[in-house]
């Protein structure tokens, strides 16, 4: 008797936990499990709503003239394509590149030197970063206490008025993890909805053969900090992951990018020195430059032939994901533009 | 045991006129740091986190703090208010008193805290995660830095660079002074060569090891 009800409770919290787990985006088969839990689907007034609101905000920055978005562009992936980037970091100053934004709930840690390890604490180093927002946390969080349309904001969120850092950098985060995209017409082909043609067939396997080992399918990375050969721009001369480990081998790593969306996220590698997928194979087949012969994480060039480099750009165009860069959950928000407008 | 009291101990010959920091663990007391400057040395900036409190006996845990993270915090002669609290202190006559000075790296691992740990407190790089651990700032003659100021934030919580230091101090009768020895820890250090420091490393593993060496009990 007593053992029967145990079960039924126990049946009752799986079907339980089975619907909510209902309610995140659908992570097929072929997908490994994230890092981080992902959002449930953005409602009205989620943290993800919220975080959207902050992420499109030049209240973020000192000047009011600056929002993630200015440099992370939704058209783009999220990505920043007018320009390089600098970033001021401490001694040693580098150019780097804005990485689109995508799929960051697989990613253990961010920027292309790892040097954020987790996504709460990321928001932190734009908004202080002079070059990028000038701003600071204290700052940010008197301006928001002091506005009518975020008090009302949090309150819709979390039922009361209390504005904090944690709130504020958990609801950037939860929007930031809500980018999703998986709905390029290779996942159509994983998941049988749509098949390859001819060309970009074999542009998969040309993949297969000389990329996956780095820019592991399905999220086109293998998390790791590699090195892939390019010359290093002595007026930056960025290191890199050595930064962050002061590792003697892992000078001139960078945080392998993941390949999808490449047709919005131009220029392309952490200085943004690349602007077509051209250039990119191009490089990859220039010998030069192999730095730790012999350790070297890419030990020869790939050489690739016009055909074969066709094919494989071919490929690469169906990593794009339309429907997430044209996602009208992830734009600019109505309510923060009504808001403005009427300011 | 009635109090375990913690003191910061700064001595005349360098220029610091002795100042005590008392960081009471028994009742709900206060915290302050009046630190003279003269004029060549002075230290502007102490703050430093201090986790886990506990009091074991053999190998049992016999008291905790209340909570996790402590962030002790002499800035600019003002009072603070670190409390540190949990009950049954008083029945104590001896024991190992045990706490991390820093973040722990596993909390630090977790994304923002609240409280102690929320970032707004500045003691969050911002550029690199993680805690800064232990931060001194201040003036020294033998600094050749710009007006001679000292900046020492210490922290790193990854491989091979993690600095937060577990400190083991033996404890007995009815009172116990923790002390940390400032005198001793500038005194020891190469400012000269070490007045900025602002990223995990090497350097900044070795002065938390000076650091956690600069603490005893009185
Ligand atoms: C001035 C331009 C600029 C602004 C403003 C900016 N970013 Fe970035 N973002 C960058 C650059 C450049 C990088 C790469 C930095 C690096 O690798 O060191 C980056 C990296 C990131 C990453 C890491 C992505 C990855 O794959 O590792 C995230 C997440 C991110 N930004 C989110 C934000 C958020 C949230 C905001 C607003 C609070 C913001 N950014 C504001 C330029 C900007
Ligand atoms: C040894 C590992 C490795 C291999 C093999 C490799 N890559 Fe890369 N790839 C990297 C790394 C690391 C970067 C980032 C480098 C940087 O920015 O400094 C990168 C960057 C890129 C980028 C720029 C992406 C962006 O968003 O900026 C493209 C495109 C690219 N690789 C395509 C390819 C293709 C196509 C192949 C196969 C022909 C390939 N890679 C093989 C490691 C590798």
């Amino acid at each position: 008797m007593y053992n029967k009800s145990l079960l039924s409770i126990l049946i009752g919290l799986f079907l339980v936990a089975f619907a909510l787990k209902k309610r995140t985006p659908e992570p097929t088969s072929y997908i490994p499990t994230p890092f981080y839990r992902l959002p449930v689907f953005p409602t009205k007034n989620d943290t993800v709503a919220l975080g959207r609101l902050l992420f499109y905000d030049n209240i973020l920055s000192a000047n009011n003239q600056v929002s993630c978005a200015s440099c992370h562009n939704s058209y783009n992936a999220f990505a920043h394509t007018d320009h390089q980037l600098s970033h001021g970091i401490f001694d040693s100053v580098g150019t780097r590149n804005a990485p689109g934004l995508f799929n960051l709930a697989w990613q253990k840690e961010f920027m292309w030197d790892g040097a954020t390890h987790h996504i709460e604490a990321q928001a932190l180093a734009p908004l202080h970063d002079p070059k990028e927002m000038g701003s600071n946390i204290k700052a940010l969080l008197s301006k928001l206490r002091a506005s009518d349309f975020y008090r009302k904001a949090f309150y819709d969120t979390y039922k009361d008025t209390i504005i904090n850092s944690n709130r504020t950098l958990k609801a950037l985060a939860a929007f930031e993890l809500s980018l999703v995209s998986f709905e390029s017409k290779y996942d159509a082909v994983k998941t049988d909805n749509a098949e390859f043609s001819t060309q970009e067939k074999a542009g998969y396997k040309l993949f297969k053969q000389n990329c996956n080992k780095c820019h592991t399918e399905p999220l086109f990375t293998n998390g790791k900090y590699m090195d892939n050969n390019l010359p290093i721009d002595s007026s930056l001369d960025d290191k890199g992951r050595f930064l962050v480990t002061k590792q003697k081998e892992d000078r001139y790593k960078f945080k392998v990018p993941s390949l999808r969306n490449l047709s919005y996220t131009y220029p392309y590698m952490h200085d943004g020195r690349f602007t077509t997928l051209n250039q990119v194979l191009q490089h990859y087949s220039s010998n030069q430059n192999i730095k730790n012969k012999g350790k070297a994480d890419l030990e020869k060039a790939i050489h690739l032939s016009f055909n074969e480099r066709a094919d494989l750009i071919s490929f690469l165009l169906t990593l794009n994901d339309k429907n997430f860069v044209f996602n009208p959950a992830y734009s600019f928000p109505k309510k923060l533009k009504d808001y403005l407008i009427q300011e | 045991m009635q109090h375990l009291i913690f003191f910061l101990l700064v001595f005349m010959n360098i220029g610091f006129t002795s100042a005590q920091l008392k960081f009471s663990l028994a009742h709900d007391s206060l915290l302050y740091i009046p630190i003279r400057i003269n004029q060549e040395d002075s230290v502007s900036l102490l703050r430093f986190y201090i986790s886990n409190i506990h009091i074991e006996q053999g190998r049992k845990i016999i008291w905790e703090a209340h909570k996790k993270h402590y962030l002790i915090d002499f800035t600019q002669n003002r009072l603070a208010t670190n409390i540190v609290s949990g009950t049954g202190l008083e029945n104590i006559k001896k024991g190992r008193l045990k706490f991390t000075l820093g973040v722990d790296h596993k909390t630090a691992s977790q994304g923002i805290g609240e409280g102690p740990l929320d970032p707004i407190q500045g003691m969050y790089w911002t550029w690199q995660s993680g805690y800064i651990n232990f931060k001194l700032e201040g003036v020294s003659s033998k600094c050749p830095s710009r007006k001679n100021r000292f900046q020492l934030h210490l922290g790193g919580f990854q491989k091979p660079f993690r600095s937060a230091q577990i400190i083991e101090l033996q404890i007995t009768g009815t009172r116990a002074n923790v002390v940390f020895n400032i005198h001793k820890f500038l005194a020891e250090i190469n400012l000269r060569e070490a007045h900025s420091i602002m990223s995990p490393g090497e350097k900044a593993v070795s002065l938390m090891e000076h650091a956690k060496r600069c603490f005893y009990v009185q």
